[in-house]
Order: C-alpha cells, then sequence, then structure tokens
C-alpha cells in the first residue's frame, strides 16, 4: 500500500477522475462526433447526389444534342426530298402543259385549216355562182334573146365545168 | 533552489475533505476546454469547413477510418471510437499543454511550502490508471459479449491437463500484466519527461533544455497515438476471439 500512496491513488481522486473521464467522453461522443459524423455524412450524401445530377444531365445534353442533329439531317433529307418531288412534279407538268399546248395549237390549226378550205370552196362555189348569173347576163344582154332559163343555165354550167 | 520530485501530484487545495491536486484541476479544466470547443465547433458545422473545421474534419475521419481499418468496418467500429478517439485527443492535449511557456512557473504557497500549480495531467498516476482500467475492462466486457461469459471464463481456467492450465494462468497473468504496461508506459513517460526537463532547467537553463523538449513533444505525440492504438487493438483481439474458437473447431 506504501506503493499506492507514494503513487497518489486515493479512492476519491480515482473516482473523481473516472467520473471526469466518462463526462468528457460522454460528452464528446453525443454532442460532438455523433452530430459531426452525421453532418459529414449528409455533406457526403449532398455532394454525391450533386455529382450524379451534374453526370446526368451532361448525358442527357448530350443524348438531346444528338437527337438535335438526327433531326437536323432528316429534316434537310426531307427537304431535299421535298424540294426534287417539286422539281419532277413542275418538270412533268411543264412537259405536260407544253404538250397540251402544243396539241391545242396543232388542233386549232388543223380546224383554222379545214374552216379555210370550207370557206374557200363555198367562196368558190358561190364565185361560181355569181359568174354563171353574170355570164348569162353578159350572155343575154349579148345575144339579147332570153332563152329559157334553165337551160341557158345547164349550158353555161357545162361550159364551165369543162 | 531545490527540486522537489514527488511519484504522486500535489495537492492543491481541499473542498470539503476531497482534496484537489493540481493535476486534477488541471484535467477538470482541460476537460471543460476540450467539450467546449468540440461541441461548439459540432454546432456550428458549415458545409464549405474553413480553417478550424477543416482540421477537426481531418482528425475525426483520420481517427475513424484508422479504428476501421483495425477492428473493421461496421458496429464495433461505431462503438469503440468514441472511447479511444477521446482517449487520443485528452491524451495528446494534456500532454501538449505542458509546452504552454510560463507555467511551470507559477506556484502556490501552502503548509509552509511551495505548491507547483501547474504538472503533466499524464504524470498522474490515478489518471492514467483509470483510464487504462477502462480500456481493459472494456476489452473484457467485449471479450465475453463475443464467445459468452462461461467460455471466456474456460479460457483462463482450464482443467485439461497441465500445460494447458499453466496457458490458462498465463493468460490470466497477461490480461493483469496489460493495466501494468499500459497504465505505466504513458505514465512513465510523461513523469520521465516532467522530470527531465526540470533537471535540465536546474542544471542549464537556457538552450540545453531545448533538445529535450522537441523530444518531449515528440513523445506527447507518439503516447497519445500508442495508449489509444494498444486500446484499439485489445479490444480487436477480443473482437477477433471468435474467429479464433471458430478456427479450433474446424
Amino acid at each position: 500500500m506504501e506503493l499506492f500512496q507514494a503513487l497518489g491513488l486515493n479512492g476519491k481522486i480515482l473516482l473523481a477522475q473516472f467520473v471526469n473521464f466518462a463526462v468528457l467522453v460522454f460528452v464528446l461522443w453525443r454532442f460532438a462526433y455523433k452530430p459531426i459524423f452525421k453532418f459529414l455524412e449528409e455533406r457526403r450524401q449532398k455532394i454525391e447526389d450533386g455529382i450524379k445530377n451534374a453526370e446526368q444531365a451532361t448525358q442527357k445534353l448530350i443524348e438531346i444534342s444528338e437527337k438535335e442533329k438526327e433531326v437536323i439531317i432528316e429534316a434537310k433529307k426531307e427537304a431535299l426530298n421535298l424540294i426534287n418531288e417539286a422539281k419532277e412534279n413542275a418538270e412533268k407538268r411543264g412537259n405536260e402543259m407544253i404538250k397540251k399546248a402544243q396539241e391545242e395549237a396543232s388542233l386549232v390549226i388543223v380546224k383554222e385549216r379545214e374552216k379555210f378550205n370550207q370557206e374557200k370552196t363555198e367562196m368558190f362555189k358561190e364565185m361560181k355562182n355569181n359568174l354563171s348569173e353574170l355570164v348569162v347576163l353578159a350572155v343575154e344582154k349579148v345575144i339579147e334573146e332570153k332563152m329559157s332559163g334553165e337551160k341557158d343555165e345547164e349550158i353555161i354550167k357545162k361550159a364551165l365545168n369543162n | 533552489m531545490n527540486l522537489d520530485i514527488s511519484l504522486s501530484s500535489d495537492i492543491l487545495f481541499n473542498i470539503g475533505n476531497f482534496p484537489v491536486s493540481n493535476t486534477f484541476f488541471w484535467t477538470v479544466i482541460t476537460s471543460i476546454f476540450l467539450m467546449s470547443v468540440f461541441v461548439l465547433s459540432a454546432r456550428k458545422m458549415k458545409s464549405v469547413p474553413g480553417g478550424f473545421q477543416n482540421f477537426l474534419e481531418m482528425l475525426l475521419e483520420g481517427a475513424y477510418s484508422f479504428v476501421e481499418s483495425v477492428v473493421g468496418p461496421g458496429k464495433a467500429a461505431k462503438r469503440i471510437f468514441p472511447l479511444v478517439a477521446t482517449m487520443f485527443i485528452f491524451i495528446l492535449f494534456s500532454n501538449l499543454i505542458v509546452y504552454i511557456p510560463g507555467q511551470s512557473a507559477v506556484s502556490l504557497y501552502r503548509d509552509g511550502g511551495s505548491v507547483a500549480v501547474f504538472r503533466a495531467i499524464m504524470s498522474d498516476y490515478s489518471l492514467v490508471l483509470v483510464m487504462t482500467l477502462i480500456a481493459v475492462i472494456t476489452t473484457q466486457i467485449v471479450a465475453i459479449a463475443v464467445v459468452g461469459p462461461f467460455k471466456y471464463l474456460g479460457k483462463f481456467i482450464n482443467l485439461k491437463g497441465p500445460l494447458d492450465f499453466f496457458l490458462g494462468i498465463m493468460d490470466l497473468v497477461g490480461e493483469i500484466a496489460k493495466i501494468v504496461s499500459l497504465s505505466f508506459r504513458l505514465f512513465g513517460n510523461i513523469f520521465a519527461g516532467e522530470v527531465l526537463g526540470m533537471v535540465m532547467l536546474f542544471l542549464a537553463p537556457f538552450f540545453v533544455p531545448l533538445p529535450f523538449m522537441f523530444l518531449g513533444l515528440l513523445t506527447a505525440v507518439v503516447q497519445a497515438f500508442v495508449f489509444a492504438v494498444l486500446t484499439l487493438v485489445f479490444v480487436s483481439m477480443s473482437l477477433e476471439l471468435k474467429e479464433a474458437e471458430e478456427s479450433k473447431q474446424i
């Protein structure tokens, strides 16, 4: 026991030291380590979420830009198709119209020619008629003798037709 | 000038019939200081750490990952961490406040003689013994919780044969030796540092004590670490008892 005395060991002091240390451990654990670790965990979670979100956002951005490109390419293709179609259509139509116009023109020409020919023959007929009358009149005047009209005409016609 | 070196700490004053020694006085002050610093900084944690908070986070996270690396991640690490971390922080801080200049010059006149108001906190054997007892009893509790009380007792009192009996007794001695070795390692180092510093200051007050002070600084950090880590290792040994038992059966 002399050793204990020399070392200053004493029941009361031991108990006091124990209580003191126990309180220190308890307070540090309950009010320092626990909240600090909780806080650190929360912050770690927050940072992790942030990084995840950022990654997702970049991924989405890439996807969107790719989609955009695709859409643009498709649109260009479609536009080109449309233009080509329109060109073809226009060419077709133009050709058709030209053809139609030509046909119509040729039709008109044929009709006109026919009309012209008809008129010509009619004119000739009339002229013939008129001419025969004139000739009759002239002959009447010359011969001053009127023959029977019908016979006369017949004769003249014969003469003209020859 | 005379040197008075005593193994025990000196009584500063009495509260009722409770003797308040200089080490106990400073133990209480250090504890209050540590509690207030830690609790206040835990309250004021910010998302973007600065200065002291950075240091605190680094200290605690480093300590926790160290504990995990020794006892393995999980519940055990979480349970033992407060004790071990507090031991480390408390011992380290107690050892370091010795180096506040001027404190060793303050003394109190009492009963005709002078009593130094300040003494290295860990050079009080009663405190070191209390912490050691806490550490060793914790290991015993962990061991009993892991393998069960009767099996654990059977480890020490083994009647299978003379050799087994002898080994069992040796194990028992080993457990008791833990108390002695763990407590006197810390107490001896700090007390010796205290005495050495005193003697050096007495012999050659200028410049000569400096290397010894640096050595003492190293001791302060190393002993705090060693005490905490040994406690941790004892506990992890207790935790591994079950695995040893299982491997024996196979």
